[in-house]
């Protein structure tokens, strides 16, 4: 255990005042509204990411929704959530009492509710950011919003113009070129990126010939993807000028170090909350340890090659 | 009762019945009041598994320091689960979700379907404790796979065998419909087993004019959390939408369910 006076800072900037004192999120629809999982230290976090929020209530998929795969899990949840107003009115307040910023992760199916959460949330206190998840299909074109540059940066820039929040994108790995939308909304507003949401996949019950998930396919997260969510930063890290969050298979501080390392200024924790309630504690303190054991007095230190982070202020 | 991820060693592993295990642990201390009906979510350390597997506890004995879980080998996290032996150490989460209500003084009808029985050694316990008249159906599809009578002590058990190498040929639901007849009202009805048994149920309820809301039902969705936390254990509810069964059950009343779109989740 580091002594008072070697413990190193592990304050992070996320742009637009988000400062946070732990580089450790917690990652959206892994983490309810920051209620339930009592298990994990709140002391070892950064911030909290809400689930997905739209405009009006979502009953979400019918069962089944979850699979376990190999050293992974596909999920199909299909954005359940009270609406935006109930957040508002009923978790914000709540949030606001809090000494750990909560972070509201946004979906819609076009732009105009992507506008709409985000104004509905705009100065409400408790609320300390935005994360768009632009992995939502658009209902006029089709296509995943953050599938295309164009239709990433229209919904960043219209949601930037009616929020004061800190804005983070965060970004779809089921595209062939992850950088160009990066930087598409990066130039369209946003303070930061967070990368990478799930890799659509699909697991076969042999037996019973279908799909086990009932919707055919669903996200792949956990441990299988890290390997894939580690490249997809690094990219991104030589290539945009705004802070990278990390997030996709983060089990263990290690594989935390390695995101910070690859150039990105926090991390998110998803699929591992919900195996090993510790591991958010466990990461902190490896984290913190890591920069002891070299010497290192600062986050913005740890990346191996020379990234240039601006935030926004 | 808090919620916490704890050791536990196994102090037992024995067979209750063929195709079976039972691992007996040290109690979880943060555990101390497990309901009858509530679940633990078990690590496994399985290659290429991720998440924990969800075990109701068979029973509970927290003055005496332990609790057991019974289960059958179904795949990975299974088989590794009944391999641990004697002194092995497992990581609980737990205890989690809704157990049964035992409230009340009417007699109680426990009807299980295979593995389904293993939620109720406790329940049965806990009825009888409470001085309520508690009969057991048991369905199996052979007498080697039936849990022990002597486990239910002061219940009046019954059986059935899908061979008739024991008690009745058939479906634990044709024990029921027999014994319900001319019951209707009056009695409370705990029942655990796979999909198509309950329906076969609740259709007998339907038509003996059996009250849903005088049946719980223990059920079992696949599970990501156990916590509330991935929205992944979604089972339709009557009033439109899903619960999670891991929060508002995993025992639930009857009448809270929409039957026509229970879909059968493993038992095909
Ligand atoms: C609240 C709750 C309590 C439970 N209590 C018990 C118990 O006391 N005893 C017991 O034996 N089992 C119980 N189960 C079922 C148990 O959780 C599963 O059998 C186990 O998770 C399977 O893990 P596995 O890695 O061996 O199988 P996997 O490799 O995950 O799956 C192998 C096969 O088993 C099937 N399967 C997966 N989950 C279930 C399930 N829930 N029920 C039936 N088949 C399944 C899969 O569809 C697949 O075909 C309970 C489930 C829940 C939700
Ligand atoms: C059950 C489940 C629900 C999720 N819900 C959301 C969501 O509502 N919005 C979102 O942007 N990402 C969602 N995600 C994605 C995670 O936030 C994260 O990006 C992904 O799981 C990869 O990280 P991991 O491997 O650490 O889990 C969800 C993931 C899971 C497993
Ligand atoms: S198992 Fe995750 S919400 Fe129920």
């Amino acid at each position: 255990m580091a002594s008072m006076a070697e413990r190193p800072d592990l304050k992070v900037d996320l742009g637009r005042g988000l400062h946070l004192r732990s580089p450790v999120i917690v990652a959206s629809g892994t983490f309810g509204y920051g209620f339930d999982a009592p298990q994990v230290d709140r002391a070892a976090l950064g911030a909290i990411v809400s689930k997905g929020t739209t405009l009006r209530p979502h009953e979400g998929n019918a069962p089944i929704r979850i699979a376990e795969t190999p050293s992974g899990m596909l999920n199909a949840i299909g954005l359940q959530n009270p609406g935006v107003d109930h957040v508002a009115h009923v978790y914000a307040p709540q949030w606001a009492t809090w000494d750990l910023p909560v972070i509201v992760n946004v979906a819609g199916d076009s732009v105009d509710e992507y506008v709409a959460v985000a104004r509905r949330l705009n100065g409400v206190p408790g609320v300390a950011g935005l994360e768009l998840n632009i992995s939502c299909p658009n209902v006029q074109s089709g296509l995943q919003f953050g599938v295309d540059p164009v239709l990433a940066a229209e919904v960043t820039h219209a949601v930037r113009a009616v929020t004061e929040l800190p804005l983070i994108v965060k970004l779809t790995p089921n595209v062939t070129d992850i950088v160009a939308v990066a930087r598409a909304v990066e130039d369209a507003g946003a303070d930061a990126v967070s990368a990478i949401n799930t890799y659509v996949g699909m697991a076969i019950d042999v037996r019973r010939r279908r799909p086990i998930i009932s919707r055919g396919s669903g996200g792949l997260s956990g441990a299988a993807i890290k390997p894939l969510a580690l490249h997809a930063v690094w990219q991104l890290a030589a290539e945009v000028h705004i802070p990278v969050v990390g997030v996709g298979g983060i089990m263990t501080p290690g594989d935390a170090l390695e995101f910070l390392l690859a150039g990105a200024t926090a991390v998110q924790l998803g699929t591992v909350n919900y195996v090993r309630p510790q591991a958010a504690a466990e990461i902190h303190d490896g984290i913190a340890a890591y920069m002891v054991q070299h010497g290192l007095t600062d986050m913005r230190a740890l990346p191996i090659r020379s990234v240039s982070v601006l935030t926004h202020v | 009762m808090s919620i916490a991820v704890a050791p536990a060693v196994v102090l037992e592993r024995s067979v209750p019945m063929a195709g079976a295990v039972e691992l007996v642990l040290s109690h979880p201390p943060s555990a101390v009041a497990v309901g009858p009906g509530q679940f633990f979510q078990l690590a496994v350390s399985a290659p290429h598994t991720i998440l924990r597997r969800p075990y109701s506890a068979a029973w509970s004995d927290p003055a005496g320091g332990r609790i057991g879980f019974i289960f059958n080998v179904v795949g990975t996290g299974s088989a590794w689960l009944a391999a641990r032996d004697e002194g092995d150490e497992l990581d609980l989460l737990g205890p989690l979700g809704r157990g049964f209500d035992l409230e009340g003084q009417r007699p109680a009808i426990c009807v299980a379907g295979g593995l389904g029985v293993a939620v109720f050694p406790g329940v049965v316990q806990a009825l009888i404790a409470r001085g309520r008249n508690v009969i057991v159906l048991q369905g199996a599809r052979t007498a080697a796979q039936l849990l022990p009578a002597s486990r239910f002590p002061g219940a009046d058990v019954h059986v059935a065998t899908d061979d008739g190498s024991a008690g009745h040929r058939g479906s634990v639901v044709d024990l029921f419909s027999n014994l319900g007849e001319g019951q209707s009202g009056g009695i409370d009805i705990l029942t655990c087993g796979p999909t198509p048994m309950l329906t076969a149920l609740i259709d007998v309820a339907h038509r003996q004019a059996i009250p849903l809301s005088d049946i719980q039902v223990a059920l079992e969705t696949p599970m990501g959390c156990g916590i509330g936390t991935c929205l992944g254990c979604a089972a339709p509810r009557a009033a439109g939408g899903y619960f999670l069964t891991c929060q508002d059950g995993p025992c639930v009343r009857a009448d809270r369910i929409e039957w026509e779109l229970m879909t059968d989740g493993f038992h095909g």
